[in-house]
């Protein structure tokens, strides 16, 4: 019988308002444990974790949010979760009636009245995934994909038509989008080289990439200053702010700490994680970087090929086609679920999930929460 | 030396002595949850549980400081800068409360010393005054024992390649006056924005006395500062970095440095207020239209061969010389199309012309463009007008002070 496992979650990092990490104790969790999810079996299709609370929705539509905010609800497709706003995509009242758009103070236990609401309408609605289920997960992009939700003013941007997006994600000060045919545009602020354009200018409107124009892209990724693209084979592309090593490229804050890779012998190690020789061709040690204003391609073990990747205000996880789970990057509080909190500036594989396959994960602020599926 | 309990009764009179007084009054910024965090870290202190509120600051100020690298710093908004003050302010009090020892001090005066670089002023400016007392506590006075014979820095000019000394004679020269009046002053430069040098203005400052390496290590030397590290910082090498005034004499100063590290356009003076007492503000920026709280105080500390590219400013400006000689030339703002400057908004106060060594053939218009140069001398100061183009380098040792107002 071949029935579909449901997967479970997993989660790690920072957990001071004890927004549903492993057991709730303490104010960091550093090794992968059991997510607390609402209900026995709820199935949890969809979580978004912001620094102080986390939002669950499952399939059957129930919204629940855990941490310094609390509360349950239903009729949600889709929830979005930021310290100042918490966005729900909900089902309007009977068919055809489209789907609104609700922005709520998160501490309002959404009661009383929404801060703004939007009617997508239902031609906006796209389509969904077959057997009826709704298209989960792609907020701040709103179904229809000609507008996107913002934590500040103003809170719903329209995108030019043809911009045909599939995919946005938002830093702290710049936005990326990857299109239908896999083409990445960012715009905002540049200071980081988080754009990827090549300078530290601003840009007000989407520009493409130039430098990765002729490679598909599957996924992109927004950290706080970087951003993170896969291509449709699997490679990874990078680019922004280094300061904690969340481009895999030789940080000079985690050199000062002893923990660069930078010097290191080179060769791959046991555990899977690469280590770059960091060598230029004098021998001499390869020159830190704290900026990559353009993409760079990210060396992972080799025959492994990303399928998601997804990035914490400091920190980057990626999953790989055989269901293994690399990060790298800033790891104060554990973010990073190798046991510890160093920051590292080379990819390392997540031991926990060696003997699971992952499926699918979502970051946040100093969190990480990652669903393996299990199969046998 | 005294030990940890004088420390904590001094750094507790300090404190406001009330939980509801040891409270910052935030407005809509600051999202719910984190002033619910700064609550709950506050109880945890006047709990006495340090461990938990050490916790608690971290990442207070973790949170806080990605609001402060979000966005241009003019637009951060002062509460957040508030926030990360007083995280700095719960951590340096808690990181010395356990143990008084000479390493949980000095990680605590540089935690100030971030709240005062990078926070805004909370609790009648409070972290000013926990840094006082900490550096007071730091063991074995405020600056490491001296070596055999500390040897004058300038004896060291000799293993340096020989510094140009540029001909000023063949140059037309700032004019000089001596002590004019206000209104001299006020109708003969200050509105037709003309550069001038002030003799016997700033020659009595007590500085110009007393400060000395030693006396700088002295009254700075455990404090963090920020420094620039590369030629100038038009060079894709140059960046900055935090140390404390002690290591940036003996790495940038004394020890044959590699590099170039200047202590740049930093207030130094109002994160050691000891220093401020040593100058003055010089009377005639009282004929600008702001207060005298609104005068940005800047010190410029550095090596021999610092050099600041050509580049305009958007307030007045007094640059009083302390220690040493510089080299400085000045465009006016008409020759800007002749200075070529920088197309991106970053560099767009900033010319792409190197003075000393202009790329002819790139930046034709520079050769013909009238200057104005000089050496400024210690004691004197030059009035540099709003807009005015700018270059200086530094021909010894040397200490400035600029006074920003408008």
């Amino acid at each position: 019988m071949a029935e579909e496992r449901r997967g479970s979650w997993f989660g790690f990092g920072f957990c001071g308002f004890g927004q549903a990490l492993g057991s709730g104790r303490g104010r960091q969790v550093h090794s992968p444990e059991p997510l607390q999810t609402p209900g026995e079996d709820a199935d949890v299709c969809r979580v978004s974790a912001s620094w102080s609370y986390t939002a669950f929705v499952t399939r059957g539509g129930r919204l629940e949010l855990s941490g310094s905010a609390g509360c349950a609800a239903g009729g949600c497709r889709d929830a979005w979760a930021s310290e100042a706003l918490l966005v729900v995509l909900r089902a309007g009242p009977g068919r055809g009636a489209g789907t609104e758009l609700q922005a709520w103070a998160p501490g309002s236990a959404l009661s009383g009245e929404p801060l703004w609401a939007h009617t997508v309408g239902p031609e906006a609605e796209g389509e969904d995934a077959p057997g009826g289920e709704p298209q989960a997960g792609a907020l701040p992009l709103l179904p229809g994909a000609r507008a996107y939700v913002s934590p500040r003013p103003p809170f719903y941007s329209p995108l030019a038509p043809e911009l045909r997006a599939r995919r946005l994600e938002l830093g702290a000060e710049h936005a990326l989008l990857l299109d239908e045919a896999g083409q990445v545009f960012s715009w905002g602020q540049g200071r980081h080289g988080q754009l990827g354009h090549g300078t530290l200018e601003a840009e007000l409107e989407p520009r493409p990439l130039e430098a990765l124009q002729g490679v598909p892209m599957a996924e992109v990724a927004a950290g706080g200053w970087h951003s993170v693209c896969v291509s449709e084979t699997g490679d990874i592309y990078i680019w922004g702010w280094n300061e904690s090593g969340q481009l895999a490229l030789p940080s000079r804050s985690l050199a000062e700490v002893g923990k660069t890779a930078a010097g290191e012998a080179s060769g791959p190690k046991e555990d899977g994680s690469d280590v770059r020789t960091a060598e230029g061709e004098s021998g001499g040690l390869a020159p830190f970087i704290a900026i990559q204003p353009f993409p760079a391609l990210l060396d992972l073990p080799p025959g492994t090929d990303a399928v998601k990747a997804s990035c914490g205000s400091r920190h980057t996880a990626v999953v790989t086609r055989t269901g293994e789970l690399y990060t790298w990057g800033w790891g104060k509080y554990g973010q990073l679920g190798h046991e510890d909190t160093s920051s590292l500036d080379r990819p390392r594989r997540v031991e926990y999930f060696v003997d699971k396959r992952l499926q699918d994960m979502y970051t946040s602020k100093q969190h990480g929460g990652h669903r393996p599926n299990p199969r046998w | 030396m005294a030990g940890a309990g004088t420390l904590r009764e001094a750094l507790r009179a300090l404190l406001p002595p009330t939980k509801e007084e040891l409270t910052l009054q935030l407005g809509e910024t600051v999202e719910r949850s984190v002033v619910r965090l700064l609550r709950e870290a506050v109880e945890l202190f006047c709990g006495g549980r340090g461990d938990e509120c050490l916790q608690a600051s971290e990442a207070i100020l973790d949170y806080s400081w990605e609001k402060l690298n979000t966005g241009p710093w003019r637009d951060v908004h002062r509460d957040w800068r508030r926030v990360y003050a007083f995280g700095c302010l719960l951590k340096a009090v808690c990181l010395c409360e356990e143990t008084g020892d000479a390493g949980a001090v000095a990680a605590a005066l540089r935690v100030c010393d971030m709240g005062l670089l990078m926070g805004a002023a909370i609790l009648g400016d409070i972290l000013t005054k926990v840094a006082a007392v900490l550096q007071a506590h730091l063991p074995s006075g405020k600056r490491p024992a001296p070596g055999p014979a500390q040897e004058q820095p300038h004896e060291k000019k000799a293993r340096h390649d020989h510094v140009r000394i540029p001909d000023v004679r063949s140059e037309r020269t700032v004019p000089r006056l001596r002590c004019p009046s206000l209104q001299h002053f006020r109708k003969h430069f200050l509105v037709p924005g003309r550069p001038v040098i002030l003799e016997g203005v700033a020659d009595q400052w007590p500085c110009m006395k007393k400060w000395s390496l030693e006396y700088i290590q002295d009254v700075a030397g455990c404090r963090t500062v920020p420094v620039e590290v590369g030629s100038r910082y038009t060079d894709e090498e140059w960046s900055q970095t935090l140390m404390t005034v002690n290591e940036f004499i003996s790495k940038y100063i004394r020890d044959e440095p590699r590099d170039v590290g200047y202590l740049a356009q930093h207030q130094l003076f109002d994160q050691i207020p000891e220093l401020k007492r040593d100058i003055s503000i010089p009377d005639y920026c009282c004929l600008g239209d702001g207060d005298e709280e609104e005068i940005t105080i800047n010190a410029w500390f550095g090596p021999q061969g610092t050099v600041s590219p050509l580049h305009q400013d958007p307030q007045q400006n007094f640059l009083a010389q302390v220690t040493g000689r510089k080299y400085i030339r000045l465009y006016s703002p008409q020759e800007s199309e002749a200075l070529y400057p920088h197309d991106t908004h970053l560099l767009h106060n900033t010319s792409q012309v190197d003075v000393e060594n202009p790329d002819l053939e790139k930046f034709p218009k520079f050769a013909e463009a009238p200057f104005l140069s000089c050496i400024l001398c210690p004691g004197e100061i030059l009035f540099i007008p709003v807009k005015y183009w700018h270059y200086v380098r530094a021909l010894d040792l040397s200490f400035s002070v600029s006074f920003w107002w408008s």
